[in-house]
């Protein structure tokens, strides 16, 4: 059996860490902390020279990161064009390509393109097809049948 | 950089199957351009027979061995090319190359098998040819014969970023310093 005067004992001092603690304003306690004199006596090169990067790196499944970010998504939400237009790339591009010619020749297969798909257009149109022909072949066309 | 607007377009038709006009344009390139060097070696061979036999030479349209000869040089204008690039010189300037119909690269047995069959499309009154409009896959009877399709092969997309950045390029060259058109 417990002595009753050490169980009243406790129960006191359980009393009085309770009023202190009620007592006590927290927020003006630490308004009297100077956080950035404790930060000026934290030595973090030393700190940093205790943590194993490496280690903390090679517990990172990049794998798993990766195929949490959709790639494809992000690179749909790049306007090309705007970037082009608005950065030196374009001009990278200009050097890195022919010229009058090469600018000619896009222009006149662009036309062309364009007549190829216009009659293609009507011809089905006039055989009245209702599905649309996979555009190109299986190995070539993302969402061609194979085959 | 504003996201998702013209980025979005489709702005290329690369590895589609290609249309009647762009080859009917490539066809006549080709022979246009295979007709002209073959015309130019008979006069280069007239020319080198003239100058050292002294006699000269012309060349019968209607002589069966001149057309033998041009026949052979046809069959290898097309099939060497179709062998060695899937395209010819009038397809490469249209942007569209040859491949089997399941979009891989052809082989010199597809090539020699599309030449050979490349004259039955005319030999039955051109509807060999019909196949490019009405069928599913534009291909024609030669197609079907050699087991190919055309397809385009030209890059729309880098031809539209190359348009863009040329028109660009005159607002980035006047930002440039006067200093710099020295070096």
């Amino acid at each position: 059996m417990t002595d009753p005067f050490e169980v009243l004992a406790q129960r006191v001092a359980e009393r009085v860490l309770d009023l202190i603690v009620s007592a006590l304003d927290v927020n003006a306690l630490l308004d009297r902390v100077d956080v950035n004199g404790l930060l000026d006596r934290v030595d973090v090169p030393a700190l940093l020279d205790r943590a194993d990067v490496n280690e903390l790196l090679d517990r990172v499944d990049v794998g798993a990161l990766l195929d949490r970010v959709d790639v494809n998504d992000l690179v749909r939400r790049v306007d090309v064009d705007a970037l082009v237009e608005q950065t030196d790339v374009g001009a990278v591009i200009v050097r890195s390509s022919g010229g009058a010619a090469s600018e000619a020749l896009d222009a006149a297969r662009s036309q062309v393109v364009g007549l190829d798909q216009f009659i293609d257009r009507w011809v089905q149109r006039g055989l009245r097809r209702k599905h649309p022909a996979s555009a190109g072949p299986p190995a070539l066309v993302k969402g061609s049948p194979a085959g | 950089m504003s996201a998702g607007t013209r980025a979005d377009r489709p702005v290329t038709s690369q590895g589609h199957y290609a249309g009647s006009v762009s080859r009917f344009l490539a066809y006549a390139v080709d022979i246009t351009a295979s007709s002209g060097v073959f015309a130019l070696a008979l006069a280069g061979i007239s020319y080198v027979v003239s100058v050292v036999t002294g006699n000269h030479v012309s060349w019968n349209k209607g002589n069966i061995a001149v057309a033998i000869i041009f026949a052979g040089w046809e069959f290898v204008y097309f099939a060497y090319s179709w062998a060695a690039s899937g395209k010819t010189f009038g397809m490469a300037v249209l942007g569209v190359r040859v491949v089997r119909a399941d979009g891989t690269a052809v082989g010199p047995r597809q090539a020699v098998l599309r030449t050979l069959a490349f004259p039955l499309s005319f030999l039955l009154l051109g509807l060999g040819f019909a196949g490019i409009l009405v069928q599913r896959e534009h291909r024609a009877l030669h197609d079907l014969i050699a087991g190919t399709a055309v397809v385009y092969a030209w890059d729309a997309r880098a031809a539209r970023l190359r348009f863009l950045a040329r028109e660009a390029e005159p607002a980035g060259s006047r930002a440039q310093p006067a200093g710099d058109e020295r070096s």
